[in-house]
């Protein structure tokens, strides 16, 4: 049985699907410039390929023996390539609220793996852009993407409404009508 | 020209002051670096004349940049001496053509290197540019104006990367120069430029034919040395103001902001006349917009003023030598100081790799020296060919496309013209 959006106001409404729409196009443009490359910067340089071996080897924390050796196998560029679709797949997920609870669940495991590769605990990195302890940008966006998942945002304003309804029979006006009533609320 | 080792030392800190006091240029906008990268790998190229002139242009191909997949060349031993140099820079092997046509069929190229005799420069990049791949020619542009009109309409009609080999353009001697030094002011308003370019040779290349059965009619050479030295040979040559002077040229326009409007010249066949039609000793003064000059000189009979471009500005002297060394002299200070001296040419063998690259200098190793060369950083030939394939996949502008080009060929031309009429004429 279909479960129903919670509750929310119209407010609540518009900063949870701006909140998806923005991790939607982080996920989508990540992997969007992976796939393109080999490519050139605008200002004519030449950009390698793009190769998770480097991150994969640096990876530290409880599932770094995994990375390691995924890093050395011969199908390193086949895991690149399904690395970048699988985001691009996430990204459009998301943007397009269409499946939006499985996309949340992607988000969720490959931010998982991200966050696991590398469990920030307070060491000075040469390179990094900040300064983090235990909570990095990973698991704030992991957070962001759970309340995504339980507020049902596909069903606010996305695709999964019309695909939702075209699956049940349940009429647009019907389900438009139940949520302006509960944003009253 | 040539100056004592103390007023050598004393130019290139005076250059260094005043290029200190420019700020850097600013970062590329903002704007690009939303836009994304753009996609594409190194660009496909291949080449077409590898003689000495074309070898030096795939000696500095960037493998980032592009990747040779060609050569063509009507000679089977430059094609022998390619493979070496790609050898040499550790890249795959190329794919030989001595027809640039099956070539361009069979390959999957984006773009063409092209060092050709020059009257072959028309007819190959236009055929290239109507093929669809973008060209890098090197300098001059064509042999008559019509070929070099014929080229940039080609480039304009199939929306290619026509690019002209002045490597000057992409030379960071010259690009401080002009930032520093000619933009600023800092030498007041230049009223005359004096170039030159001096050797003391026949300018003849010695060589076998790649086989005793080599036939080089069938291209178009009577004989094997017309091939080897077309350069001497008026049907495929315009001689010193094309393959000298035009860089002189292409240079002081940048440097001026405008282009001659008449020439004055005159020159003969006077010391190398067997064997030879181009000729060896030719003289040229090139009347710019508001009352600037340009003299040109390229003899062949002595080597002791070297190659240069001069810039005297009301306030100061500007000294470009062979494109590794960059002087500068104040008006006034020169005016309290004797008088420039000539002093004895260093000692010291002088390489050149191509009669129009920077040859391996003696330039006493002064840290001032060192620090206003050029040849610290890339090589200009090598800067050219990235600016080439950027242009291809970003859309960034060359230095010198085919209008510049034709600025610069333009005026060589009409100068051979009035050497034959000894008169004035207009360009």
């Amino acid at each position: 049985m279909r479960q129903e959006a919670p509750s929310v106001s119209l407010g609540q409404q518009v900063s949870l699907v701006t909140l998806r729409t923005l991790i939607g196009w982080h996920f989508f443009y990540e992997g969007y410039v992976k796939l393109l490359h080999p490519a050139w910067s605008r200002d004519g340089q030449p950009l390698p390929a793009w190769s998770s071996a480097g991150y994969l080897k640096a990876a530290a924390g409880p599932l770094a023996p995994v990375f390691h050796a995924i890093a050395e196998t011969p199908w390193l560029g086949a895991f690149d390539v399904t690395v970048a679709v699988l985001l691009i797949l996430i990204g459009t997920s998301l943007l397009l609220g269409l499946f939006t609870q499985s996309g949340c669940m992607g988000a969720l495991a490959m931010l998982s793996i991200f966050y696991l590769s590398a469990i920030p605990l307070g060491a000075a990195e040469a390179h990094a852009e900040g300064a983090y302890l235990i909570v990095n940008k990973n698991l704030i966006e992991f957070a962001s993407v759970t309340l995504l998942l339980v507020f049902r945002t596909g069903q606010i304003a996305g695709l999964d409404d019309w695909w939702i309804g075209s699956t049940t029979g349940t009429a647009r006006t019907e389900r438009s009508e139940r949520r302006r009533a509960s944003a009253a609320t | 020209m040539n100056l004592t080792q103390e007023q050598m030392n004393q130019g290139r800190r005076n250059f260094l002051r005043v290029l200190a006091g420019v700020p850097a240029v600013a970062a590329l906008g903002a704007a690009a670096s939303i836009r994304g990268p753009v996609p594409g790998g190194p660009v496909r190229i291949a080449f077409i004349g590898v003689g000495s002139r074309g070898r030096t242009l795939l000696t500095d191909v960037d493998p980032a940049y592009a990747q040779v997949r060609a050569l063509c060349d009507i000679n089977p031993a430059s094609l022998e001496k390619a493979d070496e140099v790609l050898k040499k820079n550790s890249v795959p092997p190329a794919k030989h053509y001595a027809d640039w046509k099956e070539m361009l069929q069979k390959e999957e190229i984006e773009g063409v290197v092209m060092a050709p005799p020059l009257w072959a420069h028309a007819d190959l990049a236009s055929g290239c540019l109507e093929a669809g791949k973008h060209v890098l020619c090197e300098k001059m542009m064509a042999w008559d104006e019509a070929g070099c009109e014929r080229m940039r309409d080609a480039a304009h009609r199939n929306g290619k990367v026509l690019e002209l080999g002045y490597q000057r353009n992409y030379n960071p001697l010259y690009q401080s120069a002009y930032e520093g030094i000619i933009k600023t002011g800092a030498i007041g308003d230049v009223f005359h430029v004096r170039a030159a370019w001096h050797r003391n040779g026949s300018w003849r290349r010695k060589g076998d034919p790649p086989s005793p059965g080599f036939d080089a009619s069938q291209w178009g050479y009577p004989t094997f040395d017309h091939l080897l030295n077309w350069r001497l040979y008026r049907k495929y040559s315009q001689g010193l103001m094309a393959e000298l002077c035009s860089h002189q040229i292409n240079a002081v326009n940048w440097f001026l902001g405008c282009t001659p409007e008449a020439v004055i010249a005159s020159g003969g066949l006077y010391r190398f006349p067997e064997g030879r039609e181009v000729d060896d000793h030719v003289y040229a003064t090139f009347e710019y917009p508001g009352g600037r000059t340009l003299t040109f000189s390229s003899i062949e009979s002595n080597a002791f003023d070297d190659y240069y471009e001069m810039y005297q500005g009301t306030k100061g002297t500007l000294i470009l030598l062979h494109e590794s060394d960059a002087l500068l002299f104040d008006e006034e200070a020169s005016k309290r100081s004797t008088a420039i001296s000539v002093s004895p040419r260093e000692g010291g063998a002088v390489a050149q790799s191509s009669e129009t690259m920077a040859g391996n200098r003696n330039t006493a190793g002064t840290s001032a020296a060192a620090a206003s060369s050029a040849q610290a950083g890339p090589r200009p030939i090598r800067i050219e060919i990235q600016r080439f394939c950027s242009a291809i996949r970003t859309g960034k502008p060359v230095a010198c496309g085919p209008d510049k080009a034709i600025a610069s060929a333009r005026p060589c031309i009409r100068a051979n013209e009035a050497i034959k009429q000894k008169s004035r004429l207009l360009i």
